[in-house]
């Protein structure tokens, strides 16, 4: 990775290539996402929470797949998903501090690339417009998902999650080191909590969470077919 | 008329005091039922003595029942993980001389005894890995500075099993402070001046300068050193043991580190000396070292230089406090309605750094057992004094058989210690035993014990003692055993690299923070 503050003379010439940013996710197991994704993300993935590894702190992600670097929704060329999360559409741009990156290593970033970012007169172009306002909801979502979490975590509402699981082929499947929402706790919330819940808006944040959850059976029959295709293709070759 | 007993007064305010209370209070507070009072008395001129740097892993869940943050503990009180304990030039005193004593049981303990199948590898083997590093992966993580868990790694979660070393002085206020916010603790600062007992010999109340009588049904010593109540008022005598363990004296350093960044080592060192050993304790802002040695092999004058040459010549301007140690304990522990807990109860050198976890203990035995009544109570008394001897007995077996394995013959000190009128009996009878096979669970079998089989062995084979095996039925759990010790190679490998150093997890804790789940 090479992270490089963008500027608008020095990168004119820029290319990129829109087609290559959903395979940026192709090992990713579990993306980050902000709060304000949390209900398009629930029509498609499980949301689950993990701890950042070099800080320990809780985040919000999508589930991809049922292991360390899987993500069942890669056909080899696509995500084949409803909703994409704003930190897959934002590569090649990052936005530490509040400052706009791009990642001059990121195989997006190629001189065969249809997109630009600058117009001929030097003003944006629609598709950097584009990544701006992804940015912008990232980093606008930031302060809101981490205020959620402490919520979350003063209420003690997040516990482990205990994904025991057996596929078709009879193979054990554990993951570890994911946490949701504990429902009953939930549940036992006094009439005040849920008020205040409803009035900042949570109570939608937690159902999304809570509808999310059966999500997990749409990965667990990927990947039963992605199982059965592989024994299909080894038996007949 | 049976006397319900509902006050507890605990006299004394370093760490015994308050972990005492804590320990008591978080499992009595706000509890209905005889709705028991804790006042902790303590005085503004007595300072603590502060010993007791290192603690065992007990400490984890004892300061989880308590409800605090183990982040706080290293935000508070210049704590630092301890994953054991290396010894050095104990065996011959040569520099390349060290073995472990690590927190984590071997491969497959205790189900599987890996000790005898290390015997006779290392038997046949001259190349054969020392027995902790054979069976359990901590002194691999210990020899590179490494912590002994991850920052995802929730609160008192481990990896690798620890213990903390930490700043006592500032570990008792850190204590109080909580206990006096979440438990309701009458806490009372005055100097107590007199313990006036009523005719049946009990304490009736302890009278303070400015804050009058202070009368309950239950008086917990935590007086340290003068044991005011249990030894002073009630006059239990002491029993020295040091006929058995020879330090009676410390001189303690507080030294700095030459930066910020300098790696915190993640165990105790303890290294031998002439007449005695020094034991260095990295917290995250200094080290505390001391030696610790018998007066009656070497002099104060003496001692300092072997403490200064140690420290090296760029810290000779620390000045040391010398800390006398009557090794010991009291003839009772509980007589009455007066229990001492800490160093009113006694005090042994700080090798296996046993003199909070026998707080802990104390304080969890007193808390679970607070009698009813009055009437009931000599009963409580006559078991936990049972318990507690058993344990001070358990422990002095245990610092001694650190001696008596030594091949040091450059002092009188270490020659002393292998006289066999200095060795317990039971000690011996063990080592009788241990001859043909290794130490095990069936050794130990009270429910008050305070090392496990295991850690034994970990001394015995550490020091190069040589077990017989040729008549152990080994066949059986041979392919197992070999299990095992792949299995600790596998996880050495995994865990050597995964785990960050000692300071930067600390650093990283101090930062972020670790969750509670």
């Amino acid at each position: 990775m090479r992270l490089v503050e963008l500027s608008r003379s020095e990168h004119a010439g820029l290319r990129i290539r829109a087609e290559r940013v959903e395979a940026s996710a192709s090992d990713q197991h579990l993306v980050p996402i902000v709060v304000s994704e949390f209900r398009k993300a629930a029509i498609q993935y499980p949301i689950v929470f993990a701890k950042h590894p070099e800080t320990g702190r809780f985040a919000p992600y999508v589930l991809n797949g049922l292991a360390v670097q899987e993500n069942l929704f890669w056909t080899g060329t696509e995500l084949d998903v409803a909703y994409v999360p704003l930190n897959v559409r934002r590569q090649p741009f990052y936005a530490p501090e509040n400052a706009l990156c791009i990642d001059l290593d990121s195989p997006c970033v190629d001189s065969s690339g249809q997109k630009t970012l600058v117009n001929p007169d030097g003003s944006d172009s629609s598709y950097l417009q584009g990544m701006l306002s992804v940015l912008g909801e990232l980093v606008a979502g930031k302060a809101a998902t981490e205020q959620f979490i402490a919520t979350l975590l003063s209420l003690e509402l997040l516990a482990p999650l205990l994904l025991d699981i057996l596929l078709d082929d009879k193979t054990p499947l554990q993951l570890h080191g994911l946490y949701g929402l504990d429902e009953e706790r939930f549940r036992q919330l006094d009439a005040g909590e849920i008020a205040k819940f409803w009035q900042n808006g949570y109570l939608d944040l937690v159902y999304a969470v809570l509808l999310a959850s059966g999500q997990i059976f749409k990965l667990i029959r990927l990947k039963n077919q992605r199982i059965a295709a592989s024994r299909a293709w080894h038996s007949n070759t | 008329m049976a006397r319900p007993v509902r006050s507890i007064c605990i006299v004394g305010g370093g760490t015994a005091g308050w972990l005492t209370a804590g320990i008591i209070a978080a499992r009595h507070a706000g509890e209905s039922g005889r709705g028991l009072a804790v006042t902790l008395v303590e005085s503004e001129s007595i300072g603590i003595i502060g010993v007791g740097e290192g603690t065992w892993p007990t400490m984890r869940s004892t300061l989880k029942k308590m409800g605090i943050s183990e982040t706080e503990l290293f935000r508070e009180c210049n704590a630092s993980f301890k994953q054991g304990a290396k010894f050095s030039r104990w065996v011959t005193g040569e520099a390349s001389d060290f073995y472990y004593h690590p927190l984590m049981l071997p491969e497959g303990f205790p189900g599987l005894d890996l000790a005898p199948f290390w015997t006779k590898y290392s038997d046949e083997r001259a190349d054969a890995p020392s027995f902790s590093a054979a069976v359990c992966f901590q002194e691999a993580v210990c020899e590179l500075g490494l912590a002994p868990k991850l920052i995802t790694s929730p609160e008192y979660a481990g990896i690798a099993n620890y213990a903390y070393h930490l700043d006592a002085g500032k570990f008792a206020s850190f204590v109080r402070q909580h206990c006096v916010r979440n438990f309701g603790i009458r806490h009372v600062v005055d100097d107590v001046t007199a313990v006036v007992k009523s005719d049946s010999g009990d304490i009736d109340y302890v009278a303070t300068a400015n804050s009058g009588r202070l009368v309950a049904d239950l008086f917990i010593d935590c007086s340290g050193l003068r044991s005011l109540l249990l030894g002073e008022a009630l006059g239990v005598p002491f029993v020295d043991c040091s006929d058995v363990l020879f330090i009676d004296r410390a001189l303690a350093l507080q030294v700095p580190y030459d930066n910020e960044q300098n790696d915190i080592v993640p165990h105790t060192l303890s290294t031998a000396q002439k007449h005695g050993w020094i034991w260095d304790i990295g917290l995250q802002s200094r080290r505390g070292v001391g030696y610790v040695f018998s007066s009656a092999h070497t002099t104060a004058d003496a001692a300092l230089t072997e403490l200064r040459a140690y420290v090296g010549d760029r810290h000779g301007d620390l000045q040391p406090r010398e800390i006398k140690i009557a090794p010991g304990h009291r003839q009772t522990f509980w007589k009455g309605n007066c229990v001492a807990v800490g160093l009113s109860a006694g005090f042994l050198e700080p090798l296996e750094a046993s003199a909070l976890v026998l707080i802990e203990l104390s304080a969890e035995m007193i808390s679970g057992t607070i009698p009813a009544t009055r009437e009931t109570m000599d009963i409580v008394a006559r078991r936990f004094n049972e318990a507690t001897h058993y344990r001070w007995g358990r422990i002095i077996d245990f610092l001694k058989l650190h001696y008596i394995l030594s091949r040091r013959t450059d002092a009188k000190f270490w020659i002393d210690n292998r006289d066999p009128a200095s060795i317990p009996d039971g000690l011996k009878e063990q080592m009788e035993l241990w001859r043909y096979r290794a130490p095990g669970d069936q050794d130990f079998m009270s429910n008050c014990e305070m090392f496990p089989a295991a850690s034994y062995q970990y001394v015995l084979f550490g020091m190069g003692f040589r077990m017989e095996v040729a008549h152990l039925p080994l066949q059986r759990d041979s392919s197992g055993a070999q299990r095992a010790f792949t299995q600790n190679e596998t996880l050495k490998s995994k865990w050597t690299r995964a785990l960050p150093k000692n300071r930067a997890l600390i650093d990283k804790i101090k930062a972020h923070g670790l969750q509670r789940i």
